[in-house]
């Protein structure tokens, strides 16, 4: 709650008199005006910057450094006011917060210097405004991150826990390889014989000068087709064998065998073995020689080693749509004018356009102002068209680029501000969510606690008084006597959320069980205490011939009795007008009311054996209050 | 209420006066200020001291800066305290009590008015503030329907979350309660002297009158 809006609270109070008339039942107590001290002005000397104001302001927050007693140890005798060594700058926020009861954040001062003033003087953080909280949790979260990636580039701060097993630490010097220096070692080697063996496979192909004993000239691949062997073999070994052992090492390996690393690694190795299956078919050696083609995937895995590659793979990923409204665009180009140059050509006489498919070469050469010249167009139709296409060529492809490119910027800057929304999203409305039932929820702590005081004597009521003490100053006390008061003119109490909805789960329960009038247990694990029960029994059978009849449809009053949760308040139920109130009780709490169950408990906690033939009351029965001051 | 001077911070602009233009309108109405009659003056009126005085327009002038109530504030600032339930209905009734002169803003004039009677006022001024705000049309007398909408205001700021569950008749047994009470020759009405009987002959009721008198 707002704290100027502590200020009306006498207003609010005043105002509880429109309720009294209306009221039957008597209303609490108030509480007693603790003594202020003396109201009068504080001069807060920060640094030599001296900020003066009201006793009460400062007091409106009991739980800060400035509201409680612990202004006192700095407390100045000789100059009669309070200093602090404190940044001045940022104390006039803090003090600001006091006065209109919301903390803003400078958006000049820095994030961790801020946060220790905050610290220092009691206020946490998540109290800032709405209007600066975004801009806080941001400098925050880069800061933390700065200091993360700080601690991640110092290479001293690892932590190298000697009980990780085998597989893991094999795991963490594949993903990691500066970890160690075996795993630097492999990095190398792999990296090494990565590039080894795509430089083998295009010197493959480089002609080397015939042999002695033949006249034709001949690759080097076939000239030392032994020596390339053995380098392809030894290279596809080393793959083998890393693959192997990061198979063995990741933690999931199915998820291992699907990630798109290991695929180019298999990609890159089948080639060979399945060559070394087939070298005695001549039949598919056509396709074996296609497989070699595949040894060109090796250069993928130096992704691993690239950041960079990986990167570019990721942008190729997110902009797919953008790639393929490319693709579609071009396409319909490519088939628009190749459909016009055919027919545009089909006149001329040995034209190269011999069909549609064949003009496509043509068009995507001209539109990407390639323009080989292998066909050119022959008639003058031809050629207009032939322009045409050249001119739209640069247009169709150029326009697109730059929205992948912008896209792909896009795409990537609004990722990450979308997810940084979300997780602000959530703990604001969890923010807004506490802050409102806090409100509500103060109140009903604040009964529970009076009445934990009361049959813990002992154990709670250390607990109790914490709890008085801490949540309740002045402002607290007066606001839930007057809540009190509302629920004494309207003889109904607040409860919160979930007791509520319990009681309504239970009344629909009972409702079925209460249909056969047996006697059911369903109640039984909410203890009495039995003082309370016997009073209660007592005295249920005194009201039950009063009971007025227009109840016998309403089992909707029903519920367990659950002395540690339940707040028990003397209102009295309004339907019972002449009921007498003064039935005593010998437990010593300051309000007791026993809300009975009008659903029958088992008979190993009643006393009386009139049990059975009130049962069938029972179930007519209201709600009975039974109060004690 | 005599003497209110109302301030437009826009006469210090000559150009606002000799413009009739609408926005200019605007800006004049939203920055009007009101400043209330001197300490002397209210504490002659009011039975508070000048401390008192003091204490209770910084906090009125702390949360409406401009001097004046507004309905919507006023609910706005009534319904934090009853976080759990709706307070608008009875802040508005609330509202016309304070309003005397029924000009649609409370200023700290009223506030404080309402305040002294309501604690430090004599019973017979307390019953009479609360029959005027149990009588909504303020024709003197209460009838069923006005108890009906009040006790649904007041009822409505219990919320839904209750022990025991609010059902939809129980304003309206509240009502016939009180008319039994109240209504001595059950005419269907209640007039002012029957409720300041039928009230100081209530103990309870006279007890509650005194509940608030050291507030502030």
């Amino acid at each position: 709650m707002a704290a100027g809006v502590a200020a009306w609270l006498p207003f609010a109070r005043a105002a509880a008199i429109g309720w009294m008339p209306v009221a039957t039942a008597p209303m609490p107590v108030p509480p007693q005006e603790k003594r202020r001290g003396k109201d009068g002005l504080i001069v807060l000397n920060v640094s030599g910057t001296k900020f003066q104001t009201w006793r009460d302001t400062l007091e409106r927050y009991p739980d800060t450094l400035l509201g409680s007693t612990e202004r006192d140890f700095f407390f100045h005798e000789d100059s009669n006011e309070y200093f602090f060594d404190r940044d001045p700058d940022i104390f006039r926020h803090i003090l600001n917060f006091y006065r209109t009861g919301k903390l803003h954040y400078p958006r000049q001062e820095c994030i961790s210097a801020y946060d220790e003033e905050l610290s220092f003087f009691g206020i946490i953080p998540e109290i800032i405004g709405d209007c600066c909280y975004e801009e806080y949790k941001d400098r925050r979260r880069e800061n933390q991150e700065r200091i993360q990636d700080d601690e991640e580039a110092d290479p001293g701060s690892e932590l190298v826990s000697p009980d990780l097993s085998f597989r893991e630490s094999m795991w963490r010097a594949f993903e990691n390889p500066h970890t160690s220096t075996m795993a630097l070692v492999f990095y190398y080697v792999t990296g090494f014989f990565i590039a080894v063996s795509v430089l083998a496979n295009v010197a493959e192909t480089v002609p080397c000068g015939a042999a002695p004993n033949r006249a034709k000239e001949m690759s080097c691949g076939e000239r030392y087709a032994l020596a390339f062997f053995c380098l392809d073999t030894a290279c596809v070994m080393i793959f083998t064998v890393e693959y192997l052992l990061r198979l063995l090492a990741a933690p999931s390996r199915y998820r291992f065998v699907k990630s798109v690393m290991s695929i180019i690694d298999v990609v890159a190795i089948m080639p060979y073995y399945i060559g070394l299956v087939m070298t005695d078919n001549e039949d598919v050696s056509g396709a074996f020689v296609t497989l070699r083609v595949f040894r060109v995937f090796r250069i993928f895995k130096f992704s691993r080693h690239s950041a960079g590659l990986r990167i570019l793979g990721y942008t190729l990923k997110s902009c797919a749509s953008e790639l393929g409204f490319l693709l579609f665009s071009l396409t319909m180009a490519i088939i628009i004018f190749a459909t016009v140059m055919f027919y545009a050509e089909k006149g001329s006489s040995a034209s190269k356009f011999t069909s549609i498919p064949a003009a496509f070469w043509y068009t995507i050469v001209t539109m990407t102002t390639l323009g080989y010249g292998d066909m050119v167009p022959k008639t003058i139709m031809g050629k207009i068209f032939g322009s045409i296409c050249s001119l739209s060529g640069v247009l169709v492809i150029a326009l697109p680029v730059p929205v992948i490119v912008s896209n792909f910027s896009r795409i990537y800057h609004q990722s990450q501000r979308a997810e940084k929304r979300r997780a602000q999203k959530k703990t604001r409305l969890a923010r807004i969510r506490a802050v409102k039932s806090g409100g509500a929820n103060a109140y009903l702590q604040y009964k529970r606690s009076r009445l934990l005081i009361g049959p813990d004597q002992e154990a709670s009521k250390e607990a109790g008084q914490a709890l008085v003490c801490k949540t309740n100053p002045n402002f607290e006390v007066h606001h839930h006597h007057l809540l009190h008061c509302l629920e004494k003119t309207t003889n109904h109490e607040f409860l919160d959320e979930k007791t509520f909805e319990t009681n309504l789960r239970e009344v629909t329960l009972v409702k079925q069980v209460s249909r056969s009038s047996s006697i059911s247990s369903a109640s039984s694990p909410h203890g009495f205490t039995s003082c309370c029960s016997r009073r209660k029994r007592k005295t249920f059978n005194v009201p039950n011939s009063n009971m007025s009849v227009g109840l016998q449809d309403s089992i909707q009053e029903l519920s367990t009795i659950q002395i540690r949760e339940r707040p028990l308040t003397n209102s009295r139920s309004s339907l019972n007008a002449k009921f007498e109130e003064t039935v005593p009780l010998n437990c010593e709490q300051p309000y007791i009311t026993a809300a009975v169950i009008s659903m029958p408990t088992p008979p190993g906690t009643t006393p009386e054996g009139d049990d059975s033939a009130s049962s069938t009351d029972y179930s007519q029965a209201n709600i009975v209050r039974v109060s004690a001051l | 209420m005599d003497a209110k001077r109302v301030e437009t911070i826009s006469a210090r602009v000559d150009a606002a006066v000799s413009s009739s233009d609408s926005v200019e309108d605007e800006l004049e109405l939203s920055a009007v200020r009101h400043r209330p009659e001197g300490l002397e003056q209210l504490e002659a009126q009011t039975r508070f001291s000048r401390k008192e005085l003091q204490i209770l327009y910084r906090g009125f002038k702390n949360e409406c800066p401009s001097g004046v109530v507004n309905e919507e504030t006023f609910k706005d600032i009534y319904s934090q305290f009853f976080p759990q339930g709706d307070a608008s209905t009875y802040a508005h009734f609330l509202f016309n009590a304070f309003d005397t002169d029924h000009n649609g803003s409370v200023s700290f004039e009223d506030f404080v008015m309402g305040l002294s009677i309501l604690l430090r006022g004599t019973v017979q001024e307390k019953l009479n503030w609360a029959f005027n705000l149990y009588d909504i049309n303020k024709d003197g007398y209460i009838t069923k329907e006005e108890m009906l909408d009040i006790m649904k205001a007041i009822y409505d700021m219990m919320g839904k979350c209750t022990y025991p569950v609010l059902k939809e008749e129980t304003p309206r047994q509240h009502v016939e309660v009180f008319f039994q009470k109240m209504d001595k020759n059950k005419d269907g009405v209640v007039t002012i002297d029957e409720f300041i009987d039928c009230c100081q002959n209530d103990e309870n009721i006279m007890r509650s009158m005194h509940l608030f008198e050291n507030v502030l």
